[in-house]
């Protein structure tokens, strides 16, 4: 059990890529610059209004779309109930597109395979290419059957989906609104 | 109990189960095969087809459904339908000489067998030449659980290569003189034109090297003059399917030509293949896709823009194509994109890069980036010609950018590398926008149907023919001069396919599945089709689990009445209980 919470721990923290070579390719993207309230922000869990449980399959979500008031913190629990590797990932859909050549190169690597992650391959992809992985606070990567946890703040006004960005999920739809109220 | 026998038990139960509880769970559908006419809008003449039209009806039924179909013969010949790539006892497959009869002019034959899988795919018949004269239709079989992906409508993208010629008068033109329907010949001027390029003795050469192989550099496609259609409409008649902007649609492309393949894209859109021969495969977005003749291919696409979007099919020598459209209404129709050059057949499309070719030791993918001492991508050594194993366009960003500060210096031409075509062939398909073209190599089961293991036995099988002749052949020797291949049934063989001709030949195994090697172990994806192009070896497993006797051919028209065929005997069976297979009798 506590290895399992480690694990999801681990694997929770969203895989990214640090172009650090390519710095400019992925200004628009959601690992340019930190999050504005563009699309929100982290939350602070003393401030949550309510707890969200979002379930994900082979390939899609339940719920579907969301309902979050302007400015709300939200906890969303994140359970993959499917077979492959998902995430749970709230930006913009021109963000999500972004994001989505990274989880590309992350697939054609080794790194990100069907049901798993794999993290060998991951560190030798670091080592050699000077990518890294590092935690996000707007998205949960997650293998078969774990868990995670975002508490996330919504601004007033955007345009956000979420999404699994591992390639192929998005494009067949996975991806659901947010709606924001007022 | 290995998964295999588990899963034959669970379908010999389902099929128990809907006998008991009688019709809640079965369906009744009616054929009757007929003379048609074909009408292209260039030619028409007379074919065969189902229920008075070619394509013959899209049947759609249900996984877990026990269907029962009567096919009535209203033609003056026997006739006959294979339902192409359904599980099913091999006395239902209907393969005239190996399933059974055939059926008799006038005469009703009633099938009957339980759907124990979901997808794509399609029905044609099985004699002489009446599936290139009309004989075929679509299947599409709604899955129990809900799929792995979503769509808002779906139609089926169903490709032929209508011919102004009936198949019996284009088998006998090929016979006489096999290069009768080949308009892209080399003539004295292109002689000339090389040897200024080459030099007269390399020209020379060249020739004299292409003479020795009976082959021509322009022999991509054996049979020209066809008209491609989409799902029975030419680009004059410009097949039409309906979306609103922003829904996702899923076309289910199946190519059920006699002899032409398909290179297909849809200007403007990504396509994400999310099925390949009806089974599911791990989503790959593409640019664009070539599909061999019988193969079928699932894409979601989302078109966003009040337009006609074009559905452009392009035949693999670039000979003919079809348009059809994605359009918001009818009427619109869009633009036609110029077809490209011909490509040409080179040294390695002879054979001459065989030995490197081993597919099976060819998984770049698992070493590529993964290095042990952690040493950067420059000091790497892909080492010649695995270097092709490498996934092409690795590190090209779908725009097509390259990833600055990443060494690809020394990767030589590695876009336009496919392990599934020899190093330098001239068929090595490229994208028409410079994106991502699909390869073989990038399909993956999305849910492997059996349990990997080590195949008990390997079966090679060479694929040959004589040109000159028009014979096409298993390991030289023709299907009317063969022993059937005899497998135990419990078995998991592995085929070698050895192409020695420079022709591109799609072989296809009935009833049982083809686990496509692209060196993915337990990922590798099931098909029933799998192409194998001209100086490569590419190897697929059989999970040896459906007694009976079997067809086994290339799904080319012309080379599998030709020779390109073999009958597979399945011996054994679940508790030592064979199938009771009709007395040996061999006919095409």
């Amino acid at each position: 059990m506590l290895r399992s919470k480690l694990l999801s721990a681990v694997f929770g923290a969203s895989l990214s890529l640090a172009l650090i070579s390519s710095g400019t390719a992925f200004a628009a993207g959601s690992h340019g610059g930190g999050h504005d309230m563009k699309i929100g922000k982290p939350g602070d869990p003393a401030k949550v209004s309510r707890t969200i449980e979002i379930t994900m399959y082979d390939n899609y979500y339940e719920p579907e779309s969301l309902d979050i008031k302007e400015g709300e913190t939200v906890r969303f629990v994140v359970r993959n109930a499917g077979e492959f590797v998902h995430e749970f990932n709230i930006a913009t859909a021109a963000m999500h597109e972004a994001h989505r050549p990274e989880m590309m190169m992350m697939m054609e690597h080794g790194v990100l395979e069907p049901d798993r992650i794999n993290h060998k391959a991951a560190k030798a992809m670091q080592a050699s290419m000077g990518h890294g992985m590092h935690k996000e606070a707007n998205s949960v990567l997650l293998e078969p059957g774990k868990s995670g946890e975002i508490v996330w703040t919504f601004p007033k006004h955007a345009d956000l989906e979420f999404a699994c960005n591992v390639p192929g999920h998005y494009e067949t739809g996975m991806h659901g609104p947010v709606k924001l109220s007022h | 109990m290995p998964s295999w026998l588990l899963r034959r038990a669970l379908v010999l139960g389902a099929g128990l189960a809907v006998a008991l509880t009688g019709a809640a769970n079965a369906g009744e559908y009616n054929l009757t095969v007929d003379r048609v006419t074909v009408d292209t809008g260039t030619f028409s003449r007379s074919g065969i087809g189902y229920n008075g039209a070619s394509p013959g009806p899209v049947l759609r039924f249900k996984e877990g459904e026990e269907v029962t179909i009567n096919v009535t013969n209203n033609l003056s010949e026997p006739t006959s339908i294979h339902w192409h790539g359904l599980i099913l006892p091999f006395d239902q497959d209907g393969v005239p000489g190996i399933s059974y009869d055939g059926i008799a002019p006038g005469d009703t034959f009633t099938y009957n067998f339980p759907i124990v899988q979901a997808g794509t795919y399609w029905f044609h018949s099985h004699s002489g030449f009446q599936e290139p004269d009309g004989a075929y239709g679509a299947i599409v079989i709604e899955p129990e659980k809900r799929e792995p992906f979503r769509y808002d409508r779906e139609y089926v993208v169903q490709l032929t290569d209508a011919h102004p010629h009936s198949g019996n008068r284009i088998m006998r033109n090929l016979k006489m003189m096999p290069d009768y329907y080949n308009r892209q010949q080399r003539t004295l001027f292109d002689f000339l034109k090389d040897s200024r390029e080459q030099g007269f003795d390399a020209a020379l050469a060249d020739r004299a090297a292409w003479g020795d192989m009976r082959m021509m550099p322009t022999d991509v496609e054996d049979l020209q003059g066809f008209t491609p259609l989409i799902n029975g409409r030419s680009t004059e008649q410009n097949w039409t399917g309906l979306f609103k902007p922003g829904e996702r649609v899923r076309l289910r492309f199946i190519n059920s030509s006699a002899m032409a393949y398909f290179d297909i894209r849809i200007p403007g859109l990504k396509m994400t293949v999310v099925q390949a021969d009806g089974n599911n495969v791990l989503p790959v977005p593409v640019d664009e896709f070539r599909i061999a003749v019988a193969e079928t291919y699932d894409v979601i696409v989302q078109p966003k823009d009040n337009r006609a979007y074009a559905i452009f099919a392009e035949s693999m020598a670039r000979t003919a194509s079809v348009r059809g459209t994605l359009a918001t209404a009818e009427g619109m129709a869009a633009e036609v994109p110029d077809q490209r050059m011909p490509p040409r057949l080179t040294m390695a499309d002879m054979g001459m890069a065989h030995e490197g070719m081993d597919h099976g030791s060819m998984d770049m993918g698992g070493m590529s980036h993964t290095m042990p001492d952690g040493s950067t991508m420059q000091g790497m050594n892909h080492g010649g010609a695995g270097m092709t194993g490498m996934a092409s366009g690795a590190h090209k960003m779908p725009d097509g950018s390259t990833m600055k500060g990443m060494d690809h210096s020394g990767h030589g031409s590695m876009a336009a590398s496919d392990p599934f075509y020899a190093p330098g062939s001239g068929l090595t398909p490229t994208a028409a926008n410079g994106g991502k073209f699909l390869s073989y190599k990038d399909l993956r089961a999305q849910k492997p149907l059996y349990e990997h293991r080590e195949a008990t036995r390997e079966i090679e099988m060479r694929l040959t023919g004589n040109m000159e002749r028009y014979i096409w052949s298993i390991n030289g020797v023709k299907f009317s001069d063969a022993e059937p291949v005899r497998l135990q049934y419990g078995e998991r063989v592995r085929f070698k396919f050895v192409n020695e001709t420079m022709m591109t030949h799609p072989m296809h195994l009935h009833g049982m599945w083809s686990i496509l090697d692209v060196g993915k172990g337990k990922w590798n994806p099931i098909k029933h089709v799998v192409s194998v192009a001209p100086g490569t070896t590419v190897f697929m497993e059989t999970e040896v689990d459906a007694p009976g006797q079997w067809a086994f051919h290339c799904h080319l028209s012309y080379h599998a009445d030709s020779g390109m065929f073999r009958k597979i005997v399945v011996e054994g069976g679940p508790d030592g209980k064979s199938a009771q297979v009709p007395s040996s009798k061999t006919e095409g």
